[in-house]
C-alpha cells in the first residue's frame, strides 16, 4: 500500500503537476493567444484516427473470429463438448 | 475449458482500454486549454434574442447585428439570452457557445485574420431562426 502511494506521489510531481501548471498558465502572454481553430481541429483528426483504428481492431477481430470458427473451416475442430454430444 | 493461453485477449482488451483513456484524457486536456481565458482580454456582452444578435463592448458602445473586433486582440464573451435558448456561433473562428435564459455562458478565442466573418445562430430558436445572423468585422491594429 505504502508503494502504491509512493508511485502515485512520484507520478504526480513528476507529470501532473506540470501538466496542470502549462494548462493554467495556457494563453496568458499578451499577444500570443492559442490558436483555437488549429487547437480544436487537430484535436478532431487525433481522435478520429484513434476511433478508426478501433473501429478496424474491433471489426477486424470479429471477421477474423467468424472466419476462423465456423463450421465450414477446414481448420475447424470440434470443441469437447460438441465431441461428446453433451452441453 | 481453461486449457487455453488468454493474453492475446487481455492485450485486446488492454489496448482498446489505452486507446479510450488516450482519447478521454486528451480531450479533457484541450477543453481546460481552451477554457483558459487570457488575463487581458476584453470583455464583450452577447445577447441573443428572437431574432438578432446584440454585442456590448466594454467602453459601453452597442452594435447590432455587426461585431467589430481588432486583429492579434483576445476577446472574452459573455453570452446571454432574453427568450429562448439560442447559440452563438463563429464558424471560422470554431466559436460555438449556448445563450441560455437565465443563466451567463462564456466562451473566448483571438481573431488572427482581418476580414468579415459570418455570425450565426446554431440553435433553432422559431421561424426565423434561418435568418438569425450578424457579422464579424476583423480589422487590423489602428485601422
Amino acid at each position: 500500500m505504502k508503494a502504491i502511494i509512493g508511485v502515485g506521489m512520484v507520478l504526480a510531481l513528476l507529470v501532473i503537476v506540470p501538466s496542470v501548471e502549462l494548462v493554467m498558465a495556457a494563453g496568458d502572454t499578451p499577444g500570443e493567444y492559442l490558436n483555437r481553430t488549429e487547437v480544436i481541429w487537430s484535436l478532431f483528426y487525433r481522435l478520429m484516427i484513434i476511433a478508426f483504428t478501433v473501429g478496424i481492431v474491433v471489426s477486424g477481430m470479429i471477421v477474423w473470429l467468424v472466419m476462423r470458427f465456423r463450421e465450414s473451416n477446414p481448420k475447424a475442430k470440434p470443441t469437447p463438448y460438441e465431441k461428446e454430444g453433451v452441453w | 475449458m481453461g486449457h487455453h493461453s488468454t493474453w492475446p485477449e487481455w492485450v485486446y482488451v488492454g489496448v482498446v482500454v489505452a486507446l479510450m483513456c488516450y482519447v478521454g484524457a486528451e480531450a479533457w486536456n484541450i477543453e481546460r486549454i481552451i477554457e483558459h481565458v487570457p488575463e487581458d482580454a476584453e470583455l464583450i456582452k452577447v445577447t441573443g434574442q428572437q431574432w438578432l444578435w446584440t454585442f456590448e463592448h466594454e467602453d459601453g458602445t452597442k452594435e447590432i447585428g455587426e461585431l467589430h473586433l481588432e486583429k492579434g486582440k483576445a476577446y472574452h464573451f459573455e453570452i446571454y439570452s432574453k427568450d429562448v435558448i439560442h447559440s452563438f456561433n463563429i464558424h471560422d473562428y470554431v466559436v460555438l457557445m449556448d445563450a441560455v435564459p437565465g443563466r451567463v455562458n462564456t466562451v473566448w478565442f483571438s481573431p488572427d485574420k482581418a476580414g468579415e466573418f459570418d455570425i450565426q445562430c446554431r440553435e433553432y430558436c422559431g421561424l426565423i431562426h434561418y435568418n438569425m445572423r450578424g457579422t464579424l468585422i476583423v480589422e487590423d491594429k489602428g485601422a
